[in-house]
């Protein structure tokens, strides 16, 4: 585009090209912060922080929403009434219909629509041809279960000014419904836990026409034509409304350059939501800040910005902010002693969440001026309907478990997706990723994946490779192939806008791209340049979609091809704010401001469904990565936290934000080890490794200007340390797959906060550099920070606590912390006394070459002196949808201390016979239980000898007794169990 | 197949047919036999107060704590320092970080080459025919994984492998030895050179010392004769004759200016060119803050260029200054200086008119018998001269071309020792290929190797090249690849690496480096180019060069098989 002489006669012309390119960049141009909008310079998050900060400063300051009282009825568990919203002196009202509903789960919730969009009785600016509703859809996308209705629910109480609805489990929750003002209180056992518009903030922006311009004014005031405008639009505005609302934002608005119309006007909804005698507030992830949430509206050590979630690709995010990331789910929770409760925003638009912590002086009369802390949240989004789920508790398991039964729980991911992965933009060629493959197993470093990011397609067309750098992909496939690994390539959802690319033809004739305010085909940059973006909201497009990923048509794939999905926020280089404009039209007529923040995963849904069966007749569990998310996700795949940096503080971030997705229903998160941007020093990367071990997605990643940091390069002793932490994630596959069928069960976090395990522990509340890993008692605290040689590990409660390497008894007390050492080569590990886990000890190159070795229990001793202590086990064919017809392993291992057996029974008391093994179940005949470790164990397993009974059969075992030395605990070792893993068995000491 | 990883597997070779036949546990190498003889007991090898059952040996549990009851299975393959630690007793540390008390499993691949293998590699369903060519590493155990012995084939596809590349070598050995014999030849020259100039600098040396003597003796005898002239045109004459040579030195000093702006600015075209080339290639998308800040400025700074017509138009001006004054430009300095003839200006005027070779060769005839004439009194010394007699010039003059001549010798001289002190790697071998270079495509590119001087990327889409680097050192180092059936790979062992580093520089990094890793070839052949991240290069590059050190062992320890 520009001519290399200065001199020459195109030169003007030149620059007005690049003028032209410059302003397309702009948005791209410098990223960070300030790519970014904050509250103020987003309309609607403006608006309703004025709307709060006036209601707020009126003593006399009342809601103007009210319940028609003769609208209400309430049918089988179902509570809805007319909510009035008063627009201006003359008392013209809007109806916003409202629905409470109660489900069997005990979940309430609360919609809020709008009459005269609902009918579609509005005009739409620029002859748009968008929807007129608010949007609807987003419960078809997120919700997948628990909406059936609570029909024992009943009505308490009802009179003039209020109706109470008791339902829930032993109808111990109450929701007090107020008529006017409009509020709802949510209580359990008569405890107040929640309140909806307690401080008078609901608002929903109903449909207005615009006043235009007289244009005669306009003409006459061409000079100084900006200020009148606005004064007129003022006159205007009082004219046909009561309150002084600022209306610059309702029609249009603009950033960094784009232009954003707004054929249907101001329609944001707004809500407060306090959480009654709670000050810790979890969860609306993804954040890059702390596990418990800070206050938003300033102050020392607080933000001043609210939490955002607008999906975005961050450049180089910032830590300790509530900026928007690149996934949301909109599910807070709150956590007191003695109760847990939550909500979820059931909303695909940008939101924001102010947070304030306040005392309550509720009792004013209570001697001592005793007070509680409440926080009051704030939240509003841009479009859509006012659609809140109330979950009241009481524990933190009930509300994972009751938020995953709406929303779905974890996927069961395939076995070899929780082994290590390496990956890097790039691995240049399929020479390259041979010779990585074969220096990982020369170094003894085990890995199940291997990753190819964008470079190794034929100028980034998805769909194909670099003819020049992998000429050969089956041939590195089968390699891959041999030790039983995988390799996944990125797919993103820009479609290079090529002459001549099939994939952008289809796209383009079949009408299966997103649309531009106009209706054509949007075009925007990414990483192929000029691109087109599939909608994946269309049912059409995403069978085409699945059409592309056929091993006939993405030709170079095999069945140990998996895929990652990038960029899907979406990310638009150059559009407003790095994505799409909101005024974009999806399939169905919905503006991208509605869908937003669901794009992401429908795309990445699309996928998950496109790899699931990519030849007739197979049918294999997919991996799917994603970077951008949202409530049901985690239904499909795995995230990672982004383009993190190599440093100790982003090293140090990435465990509050796994620990958030854990909590949120979304625990197969990792970040990226090494950290994608920049160098690690060699400390770091090591440690990282240890850290990442834990993450339930663990995988390597570095940017494509960073040095090569294959853990093989690192040199001793770091490759070795890492080795070490690779093994360690290894050996303990069986416990991590175990606990990932545990959030498939029931949502359970596959690594937990403090807070989560031991909710009745206040000084636990704020810390979120330490975990539990699933139900092993597994108790971490990677290091994260640089030079650091022990790690004080806070214990929650009096159990017995050994060190994992050494046998240790670690000296602990309750809530106080306990000084490990932990110099370069050790993770600071503690085993929590009273249970049982699984591991497999034989170190092997992938996690598949594990599938047939014999397993190895740990026992724990715990304070009780080895009375008793339990665990569990699940194994499936860790690949296929067997397991969903019983094809599956799931023992619960018990000590009983006073007869002094260990025994393995069936975890769900099945009936052996109701299963019809298959041929993995066969094949696990001869995987056995090796030995059994009991570390802590009194003396009386001081023998030579124990019984193992199983199958009808009884053989002694020998038995290894080390007595407590050097601080060490006592042990003993079961050697040669050989009982069968599958079967029920025992193991006698006597 | 003469590599690294071979060799490991050799040394036990040999007594590998006779521990055959005994019936060993799984496993056992044949040096360590003698511990599984016992049919009733086994003692650990490294605990022998531990005793066992030999019904627990290889039964998949792992007992003694230096593994060696388990020679045929995994079951003790985490005793080793990359596990994560547990205690165990028993063991020298006192944890499972500790060293096994067998090398490995062995598989004896009776037809071919008997190894150890790692034990994490037994029983886990892959046959790892590479190293275990009998598939005795997989016991069925690993759901149900059997693995045929292939040793027949693998072992005869082995030896027809080696025999063709013992045959490729020795050939690829004779090549080296030619080269060997051209950098022999080539050295050889540079010493005759280094000779030579030593000789002609001993003479010029002597010569110098002669016409040193000379010149101060003309000096001196000079220095009663000359007589002193007022000089020319009086006072404005000196201050012409001074003004003509400050303005001459002005000149020579603009001039020297000039070029040196002139190359500066062929050099900011460049830097242009591949600024506007960058601007227009680069990845707007790539989120890079550093190259985005770049494109930028270069955009505002080539939107602020005006052109160069203004110094085009001082240009001229400068060139009409440079101008060799004369009568029709600059100063006609003749105005002021009067030429007065003289009978010694005839002389000396009438070599203007000759041609170079002729004029050099009468000039230094005419100035001998000048000089002979001046000191015989028939001519006399050069009235016009200022304030130095001709004779004392041409001293001056043939000592300073003497000088001259013997700093540029010496030069010479200094830059063929430096050569000589070169490494050129083994017997001097890359003295051959000085000023050869091979290439390589490689997608778009084409990738140079200029021997001992530079790595160069030619675009094939007219984007120019790019420097890779330029020669600094020979290295070596350990190559660890897998063989390629065509030969064409660096193999395991110690490689010579050609260093080439400052190249060209990279957007927002360093210079770009190639690391050029030689083997052994009959040619010289770029093989592959790689740049496994981003600007450092490697080249693998065959080459006779490179067939050093033949007697490697697996060769001979074929034979024996």
């Amino acid at each position: 585009m520009l001519v290399s002489s200065p001199l020459s006669g195109k030169w003007t012309a030149s620059l007005c090209l690049l003028s032209t390119l410059c302003t397309l960049w702009t948005p791209a141009v410098s990223v960070k912060e300030h790519d970014f909008k904050k509250c103020d310079q987003s309309g609607f998050c403006k608006r309703n922080r004025v709307f709060a900060d006036n209601a707020g400063a009126s003593s006399s300051w009342e809601s103007p929403y009210n319940i028609l009282p003769e609208s209400r009825s309430f049918k089988d568990g179902q509570f809805q009434a007319i909510v009035l919203k008063t627009i201006n002196a003359k008392g013209d009202t809007v109806r916003l219909p409202l629905t409470v509903s109660f489900l069997e789960s005990g979940t309430a919730r609360v919609t809020v629509d709008e009459e005269k969009r609902q009918n579609k009785e509005i005009e739409l600016r620029y002859d748009s041809k968008v929807r007129k509703e608010r949007y609807n859809e987003a419960e078809e996308w997120v919700v997948v279960g628990g909406l059936g209705l609570d029909k024992e629910a009943t009505v308490g109480f009802e009179d003039k000014s209020q109706t109470t609805v008791k339902y829930g489990p032993s109808s111990a929750f109450e929701a007090v419904i107020k008529l006017s003002p409009f509020t709802i209180d949510f209580k359990r056992d008569g405890e107040s836990q929640i309140k909806f518009n307690d401080r008078g903030l609901l608002n929903v922006e109903h449909w207005r026409p615009k006043i235009e311009q007289p244009e005669t004014e306009k003409k006459e005031g061409e000079g100084d034509g900006g200020e009148k405008k606005e004064e007129t639009t003022l006159e205007n505005k009082e004219g046909s409304s009561s309150s002084g609302e600022d209306e610059s934002t309702w029609w249009d608005e603009s950033f960094g350059g784009n232009t954003d119309t707004k054929p249907r006007g101001p329609e944001s909804i707004a809500l407060d939501i306090s959480f009654s005698g709670f000050d810790h507030v979890y969860g609306i992830p993804s954040h890059a800040g702390p596990l418990s949430l800070r206050e938003t509206r300033g102050g020392e050590g607080k933000y001043s910005e609210p939490y955002r979630l607008y999906n975005a690709d961050v450049f180089e995010y910032i830590l300790d902010s509530p900026m928007t990331l690149y996934g949301a789910i909109p599910f807070m929770q709150a956590h007191r002693k003695g109760s847990s409760v939550g909500v979820f925003w059931l909303n695909a638009a940008e939101t924001w969440i102010d947070i304030i912590k306040a005392k309550d002086w509720r009792n004013p009369l209570s001697l001592g001026g005793s007070s509680k802390t409440s926080t009051h949240t704030h939240w509003f989004s841009e479009s859509g309907l006012l659609d809140v789920f109330v979950f009241l508790g009481p524990t933190p398991q009930d509300l994972t478990k009751k938020y995953g039964e709406l929303t779905g729980y974890t996927a069961m991911p395939q076995e070899f997706a929780l082994g290590y992965h390496q990956c890097r933009w790039n691995y240049v060629s399929d020479e390259d990723v041979r010779d990585v493959d074969r220096k990982m197993d020369k170094s003894n470093l085990p890995y199940d994946v291997i990753w190819l990011d964008i470079e190794y397609t034929d100028e980034k067309k998805y769909f194909t490779w670099d003819k020049h750098t992998f000429p050969d992909p089956i041939g590195m496939g089968k390699q891959l192939d041999n030790h039983g690994r995988k390799l996944v390539t990125i797919i993103d959802p820009h479609i290079k806008n090529a002459e001549g690319y099939q994939v952008v033809t289809e796209l383009k004739s079949k009408e299966h791209a997103v649309k531009n305010k106009e209706g054509s085909i949007f075009e925007g940059w990414c990483w192929p340049g000029s691109s087109h973006w599939i909608d994946a909201f269309s049912p059409a497009a995403r069978e085409w979609w699945a059409t592309l990923f056929k091993y006939d048509s993405f030709k170079g794939t095999m069945k140990n091809t998996w895929i990652w999905n990038d960029m899907n926020e979406p990310s638009v280089f150059n559009g407003p704010e790095t994505t799409m404009p909101k005024d974009n039209i999806h399939y169905g007529g919905w503006e991208h401001r509605d869908v937003h923040n669901l794009n992401g995963m429908t795309f990445h849904n699309a996928t998950h469904h496109a790899v699931k069966s990519r030849e007739p007749g197979e049918l294999q569990r997919p991996f799917v990565l994603t970077r951008s998310f949202f409530s049901g996700s985690q239904r499909v795949g795995a995230m990672w936290t982004g383009d993190n940096q190599a440093a100790w503080d982003h090293l140090h971030a990435s465990f509050p934000m796994i620990l958030s997705q854990g909590i949120s229903g979304f625990p197969f998160s990792g970040a990226d080890v090494g950290g994608f941007f920049g160098n690690p020093e060699k400390d770091l990367q090591t440690r990282w490794y240890q850290a990442g071990a834990f993450y339930p997605f663990f995988r390597g990643h570095a940017h494509i200007d960073s040095r090569r940091r294959e853990p093989y390069l690192a040199g001793e002793p770091y490759t070795s340390i890492i080795a070490a932490a690779l093994r360690l994630r290894y050996s303990l596959l069986p416990s991590w797959y175990t606990a990932f069928h545990q959030a498939y069960v029931d949502g359970t976090p596959i690594i937990k906060p403090m807070f989560y395990t031991h909710p009745g522990e206040e000084a636990g509340y704020d810390i979120d550099d330490q975990f539990f890993v699933g139900n092993t008692g597994l108790l971490a605290k990677p290091v994260t920070e640089q030079d650091k040689v022990t790690a004080e590990i806070w214990i929650p409660d009096n159990e017995v606590y050994y060190d994992y390497f050494t046998y240790k008894t670690i000296p602990t007390s309750k809530g106080k912390r306990a000084a490990i050492d932990a110099p370069l080569q050790k993770i600071p590990l503690l085993m929590q006394g009273g249970h049982i886990f699984a591991r497999r000890d034989r170190p092997r190159r992938s996690s598949s070459l594990m599938k047939w070795d014999d397993y190895t229990l740990v026992v724990t001793i715990g304070r009780d002196g080895g009375k008793s202590a339990e665990g569990d086990l699940y194994v499936d064919d860790g690949e296929s949808y067997d397991f969903e017809k019983g094809q599956y392993i799931h023992r619960k291992f018990v000590l009983n201390g006073e007869a002094t057996t260990i025994s393995s029974t069936d975890a769900e008391s099945r009936d052996p016979s109701s299963v019809k093994e298959g041929d993995w179940m066969k094949k696990m005949h001869d995987v056995k239980v090796d030995r059994i470790v009991i570390v802590g164990a009194p003396a009386s397993w001081a023998k030579k000898q124990a019984t193992v009974e199983s199958e009808g059969k009884s053989w002694p075992a020998s038995l290894d007794y080390s007595a407590a030395a050097h601080g060490r605990a006592s042990f003993a070792t079961v050697k040669k169990v050989g009982a069968r893993i599958g079967a029920d068995w025992k193991v006698v000491v006597s | 197949m003469r590599r690294a990883g071979v060799f490991v597997l050799l040394g036990t070779l040999a007594h590998g047919s006779l521990a055959a036949s005994k019936s060993l546990p799984r496993g056992v190498g044949p040096e360590f036999s003698a511990f599984y003889e016992s049919k009733a007991t086994f003692k650990c090898i490294g605990n022998p107060s531990i005793a066992l059952k030999s019904s627990q040996i290889n039964d998949n549990s792992c007992d003694c704590p230096d593994g060696s009851d388990e020679p045929g299975t995994a079951a003790c393959a985490h005793l080793d320092p990359l596990s994560p630690e547990q205690p165990l007793l028993g063991s020298p540390t006192g944890t499972t970080n500790t060293t096994r008390a067998l090398p490995g499993f062995w598989c004896a691949n009776d037809g071919h080459i008997g190894s150890y293998i790692p034990f994490m590699y037994v029983d886990d369903g892959v046959c790892d025919y590479e190293l275990c060519c009998d598939g005795s590493d997989e016991s069925a155990h690993a759901g149900g994984v059997v693995c045929e012995n292939r040793c027949g084939s693998i072992g005869k596809e082995w030896r027809r492998l080696e025999e063709e590349r013992r045959q490729s070598v020795e050939r690829s050995v004779k090549r080296r030895q030619t080269l060997v014999k051209e950098a022999r030849e080539l050295r050889r020259k540079v010493e005759v050179k280094i000779t030579s100039l030593k000789g002609e600098l001993e003479s010029l040396e002597a010569k110098k010392e002669e016409l040193e003597k000379k010149f101060e003796e003309v000096q001196r005898s000079e220095r009663g004769k000359v007589v002193k002239g007022e000089g020319r045109g009086g006072k404005l004459g000196v201050l012409a004759g001074l003004a003509k040579t400050r303005v001459s030195e002005l000149r020579d000093t603009l001039d020297k200016v000039l070029d040196q702006r002139d190359d500066l600015q062929d050099r900011v075209e460049q830097l242009e060119g591949i600024l506007t080339k960058f601007r227009e290639d680069y990845n707007p998308n790539f989120n890079d803050e550093g190259v985005k800040a770049a494109v930028k400025s270069w955009e505002d700074y080539a939107a602020s260029a005006t052109g160069d017509k203004k110094s085009e138009l001082a240009d001229a001006d400068i060139m009409e200054v440079l101008k060799e004054d004369g009568e029709s430009s600059g100063i006609n300095w003749a105005e002021f200086e009067e030429e007065g003839a003289s009978d010694a200006a005839v002389v000396y005027h009438l070599e203007a008119y000759l041609p170079g070779f002729v004029r050099d060769y009468i000039h230094t005839k005419i100035n001998v018998l000048r000089v002979w004439l001046i000191e015989n009194g028939v001519l006399a010394d050069n009235p016009d001269s200022d304030g130095e007699s001709r004779l004392v010039i041409a001293a001056r003059e043939a000592l300073e071309t003497a000088k001259n001549d013997i700093s540029s010798k010496t030069t010479a001289l200094e830059e063929q020792k430096g050569d000589l002190q070169k490494d050129y790697g083994p017997d001097d071998i890359f003295r051959a290929f000085k000023g050869k270079c091979v290439s390589t495509d490689v997608g778009e590119y084409e990738y140079e190797l200029c021997w001992v001087d530079k790595t160069t990327q030619k675009s094939k889409k007219g984007h120019g090249n790019t420097n890779m680097g330029n020669f600094v050192r020979i290295d070596r180092e350990l190559a660890d690849e897998e063989e390629r059936a065509d030969g064409k790979g660096l193999g395991k062992g110690q490689r010579i690496v050609l260093r080439y580093d400052n190249g060209q520089g990279c957007w927002n990094g360093p210079s770009r480096r190639t690391h050029v890793w030689l083997a052994c070839a009959e040619t010289d052949e770029v093989w592959r180019v790689s740049e496994s991240e981003k600007c450092v290069y490697k080249m693998e590059v065959g080459t006779p060069a490179a067939c050093e050190a033949v007697q490697e062992p697996g060769v001979r320890a074929k034979d024996e098989l």
